[in-house]
């Protein structure tokens, strides 16, 4: 069964930031924060303001989980975020829309306009 | 700095407080000599705002409180303003004032404070809140529909 993932689409920027930084590995707040970072070559910034109000919405959408259990030798304060599989689609139709954002811009940048 | 940002955590609504205020404080003390202190409490500023105004809903209830106070205030100052023209026109001298002129004037503002004043306002702002609590909660549920 394909679920609709039209609704969610398009993502914001801080949200498909943070999804894409969760699609390689389960990560602490500050570590999706570095890998934003990482990501964008420093470009773009995401504050823990920022970070948690988003993480609410996508776990409220159902998106991001909450890992089970840090690792024993972890500070207690950090809880892990993971990309549940509905997210992972979510992300996965996200990237398609934008690969075809990104055609008709090529196809339209490719030559230049003639003015008339 | 970092007692203020406490205090902003604090000021978040409590579910998002108890949920992620651990977190964002450890993150403070990690990030705040890299990203700047003053940076992570304008992000902390911006949550705030989009944490009371986006995602709670207790504004709303804020909004309808605030406009039955507004209405009230409003209705106060109408009846000082309006009801002193009403008193300044006959008082040509004020010297011979005759206080039964006045009498079929009957601005509220200038009567002692009286059981029927004192309904009157009640009923004003039971009405206007009890219409907008049934206003907001209709839109709630309309809003609540259309996001399904």
């Amino acid at each position: 069964m394909t679920e609709d993932y039209g609704p969610l689409l398009p993502l914001s920027p801080a949200a498909l930031h943070i999804l894409l930084s969760l699609a390689g590995e389960d990560r602490h707040g500050y570590g999706i924060m570095q890998e934003v970072a990482r990501q964008s070559d420093g470009q773009y910034k995401l504050g823990p303001g920022t970070l948690y109000d988003n993480l609410q919405k996508l776990m409220t959408q159902g998106l991001v989980d909450s890992s089970p259990k840090p690792p024993a030798h972890d500070d207690p304060r950090r809880r892990y975020y993971r990309l549940s599989g509905f997210g992972r689609g979510v992300l996965s139709a996200e990237i398609e829309r934008l690969e075809g954002v990104v055609r008709e811009a090529r196809i339209h940048l490719r030559a230049p306009r003639r003015a008339t | 700095m970092r007692l203020c940002y406490r205090c902003l955590l604090w000021l978040h609504p409590p579910m998002f407080r108890r949920e992620f205020s651990n977190e964002m404080l450890w993150i403070y003390d990690q990030a705040a000599r890299t990203e700047g202190a003053m940076s992570l409490f304008f992000d902390g500023v911006g949550s705030l705002t989009r944490q009371w105004v986006l995602r709670s809903r207790w504004w709303k209830i804020a909004l309808a409180l605030s406009l039955a106070v507004l209405q009230i205030v409003l209705g106060g100052f109408s009846a000082v303003i309006f009801g002193h023209r009403h008193l300044e026109a006959p008082a040509r001298d004020p010297s011979v004032v005759n206080m039964a002129e006045f009498a079929h004037y009957g601005a509220i503002a200038h009567q002692p404070l009286t059981v029927g004043i004192v309904m009157y306002l009640a009923v004003f702002f039971t009405g206007g809140l009890t219409i907008m609590v049934i206003g907001l909660a209709f839109w709630m549920r309309h809003c609540a529909r259309r996001v399904r």
